[in-house]
């Protein structure tokens, strides 16, 4: 094991090429996460084309440095001009800006840059520490037992998008509709292809994502003439120097808000579509929840800074763990990423980290030193960001669709692979406008294959199709896969109707019986706890019920 | 009854699902053991038309705001707010279609170029801006992609005859 990790530290940090890619990553990252208008996603999606020519290794470290440098790219934005530059720095701005408004802008930023190195450290242990012990657990999945685990990946992903749920279940079914076009991989049949022989290949994955994700963000961009004219920011702030001796004083003295804030990160990361825009929300409403000083939020308070910004990076290495232990993306980023891997002939699931060990540590290595690349050119990073500021959005979006166009042919050297881009980026952007949301239709197409080739394995083993529901962790996901369905009608019912007071109850309940039916005795404790916490919780409600 | 953008969409997608789940008859089968070609795809489709029912029927009972009356009064207003994708669908399905004829470098400038100066204007100053632009980004991103990476890319007829 040791010779192995010591392996992938050399792989990443003995090996300049890698360092310098993952350079160059953090700092796309940190530029992309800083602009308004473009998301981490989308910088990851763009740099995947440039992957290609790289080792699986130094593709991914690339990936990963444009992934934690995005994180903490929002909060300089946020901060200096109190735009938030992704979705995942919203929460920064309520504390950041006014902490910069009152003349401590140097503050400000040292207390998000470190939070955000101290968030991301923490989930980086999490990481390395939880992603092999969920990979033993992996270990015991039946194709039942994954076939069922990709419909509850689908389905929490429709609940957490927000929104219509009809809508998000038509954008999953569309996705996996479309990774079922072409040749199946079973039978080798020809399926939708309507006699045209370049559909017969199906539709890559990498043309569909970026036409879906950053084809149609770009032309929603540009949509309003006068914005896209304009530069990014009108106001582009100006370079500050970083108090950073300070910053980490204050946030160790806070570390019970830093440890809340970055485990809170990492549960958000860990449930499928709930990344960053969620996680740094919910940290800082417990943050201020848990204050002492609450009247001080949102005038400049240093925990509402602390809480958000170690909350988004904590959430990478959430989301990376699902990833690594199961081959289940966590959100859009590492849909990518297992997009990436495929592209190298590597198919991630509970075997990856036995199968893969030096890429697999390889990965935890580059996400511990991309966060010592992130605070290190955070200075650096600043200037640039003031420069790209000054660039109007039409220019940047008619400069990176030539480039989606000249990344998307990389893949396979074909023209249809843009054509397939173009018609995707259409879909995506009327789905758009339309209220669907595109997180479902695009784990639907990466998980697709992956879905029906378990179902075909569990029905060739045997054609009880019982066994869905009968095995233990087929069961379990399942039921999560309901319970996540009704979370959204959960959230709208009024607080005090009957059903919304059983939900919670219920579903622990119900949970417990597939706990229960597996072998274990740590499980059965579990199941116990979830039975008696459900029931006491069920007999309150009844009692409130009673009482109304 | 409201008849609103969900009712048209719904309509349209269970149309879809009609093609598709047409189509799926005619998937070959091999007939090999285990689960057949179709099979997957049409589970698929049948659940894709009951979730399209379900938003044809919420579309037409519950009331929403996107009245159709009030789109098809404001139809040039709509054309103008979608005038900037317009643009660049238009632009990108003629790049496509002169592809291999002008190549990735010149189809790529000439996209560029184009694209700017529809979306940002034609001031002389703006043109020459543009044109500088075009030249300086897709000349970095096709000498990083043809000799950073090996990737060949469309040469083009236009200069192969040159």
């Amino acid at each position: 094991m040791i010779d192995v990790i010591l392996q992938a530290f050399a792989s990443i940090v003995l090996d300049p090429v890698t360092l310098g890619l993952m350079l160059i990553g953090t700092l796309a990252g940190i530029l992309a996460g800083a602009i308004p208008g473009f998301t981490i996603a989308m910088g990851v999606i763009l740099t995947l084309p440039f992957t290609f020519g790289m080792t699986a290794i130094q593709g991914l470290a690339t990936m990963l440095g444009v992934f934690v440098g995005g994180f903490s790219g929002g909060l300089m934005s946020c901060m200096l001009t109190g735009i938030p530059g992704t979705p995942s720095s919203v929460a920064t701005t309520f504390d950041g800006f006014p902490l910069v408004r009152s003349g401590r802008p140097g503050l400000a930023l040292g207390l998000g840059l470190w939070s955000s190195f101290f968030g991301g450290m923490i989930s980086a242990v999490i990481l390395v520490a939880l992603a092999p012990q969920l990979a033993f657990l992996g270990l015991e999945f039946g194709p039942w037992d994954y076939f069922s685990l990709i419909i509850f990946a689908l389905t929490i992903t429709v609940s957490l998008s927000g929104g219509n749920i009809t809508k998000g279940l038509i954008a999953g079914l569309l996705g996996l509709f479309a990774a079922t076009v072409g040749e199946d991989e079973i039978n080798g049949v020809a399926r939708f292809t309507f006699g045209f022989d370049d559909f017969k290949q199906g539709f890559a994955f990498l043309p569909v994502l970026i036409g879906l994700f950053a084809f149609s963000q770009l032309l929603t961009d540009v949509e309003d003439d006068k914005r896209a004219k304009s530069p990014l920011m009108s106001q582009s702030g100006s370079v500050v120097k970083v108090e950073h001796m300070k910053a980490i004083s204050i946030i160790l003295k806070r570390w019970v808000n830093l440890f809340r804030s970055s485990f809170i990160g990492i549960f958000t990361g860990i449930l499928p579509a709930a990344g960053g825009s969620i996680s740094n929300i919910l940290a800082y409403d417990q943050a201020k929840k848990a204050s002492k000083n609450r009247s001080n939020f949102g005038k400049g308070e240093y925990d509402g800074v602390i809480a958000p910004e170690a909350a988004n990076n904590a959430t990478a290495g959430g989301a990376l763990i699902m990833m690594m232990a199961l081959g289940i993306p966590g959100d859009i980023v590492t849909a990518v990423m297992l997009g990436a891997l495929m592209i190298h002939n590597i198919i991630p699931g509970p075997t990856f980290i036995q199968d893969e060990p030096l890429l697999a540590y390889g990965v935890f290595i580059a996400f511990f030193v991309a966060h010592f690349f992130m605070v290190g050119l955070q200075a650096f990073s600043l200037r640039i960001f003031l420069l790209v500021t000054k660039i109007p959005m039409y220019v940047l979006a008619s400069v990176i669709l030539a480039y989606c166009a000249i990344g998307v042919f990389a893949l396979h050297n074909i023209v249809f692979d843009i054509w397939v881009m173009f018609f995707f980026g259409i879909i995506g952007y009327f789905m758009k406008k339309l209220g669907f949301p595109l997180a479902p239709m695009i784990l639907g197409v990466v998980l697709g294959r992956l879905a029906e080739l378990n179902l075909a394995r569990a029905t060739g083993i045997s054609d009880d199709l019982m066994l869905f529901l009968t095995r233990p962790w087929s069961m379990f996901f399942l039921l999560m896969a309901v319970i996540s369905v009704i979370f959204p009608f959960y959230q709208n019912a009024e607080k005090n109707t009957p059903f919304s007071r059983l939900y919670v109850p219920i579903s622990m309940i119900a949970l417990s019986l597939p706990l229960f039916l597996m072998d274990s005795p740590v499980r059965m404790v579990v199941a116990s706890i979830l039975v008696l916490s459900g029931g006491y919780f069920l007999y309150k409600s009844y009692n409130n019920i009673k009482a109304t | 009854m409201n008849i609103n953008k969900d009712t048209i969409v719904a309509i349209f997608l269970l149309l879809f699902c009609g093609i598709m789940i047409n189509n799926s008859f005619e998937i070959e089968d091999p007939g090999y053991q285990g689960m057949k070609a179709s099979f997957w795809p049409t589970v698929i489709l049948c659940l894709l038309s009951v979730m399209c029912l379900v938003m044809l029927i919420k579309s037409v009972v519950y009331k929403t705001d996107n009245n159709l009356d009030a789109i098809d009064e404001n139809t040039t207003n709509i054309f103008f707010k979608f005038k900037n994708a317009l643009i660049c669908f238009f632009m990108f399905v003629l790049f496509l279609t002169f592809l291999d004829y002008l190549g990735m470098l010149i189809g790529g400038i000439l996209f560029v170029f184009g694209l700017l100066t529809l979306l940002g204007g034609a001031s002389p100053k703006k043109l020459f801006n543009h044109f500088i632009i075009s030249i300086i980004t897709i000349g970095i991103m096709w000498s990083i992609f043809t000799f950073g990476l090996k990737v060949i890319l469309p040469e083009g007829e236009l200069l192969r005859i040159w």
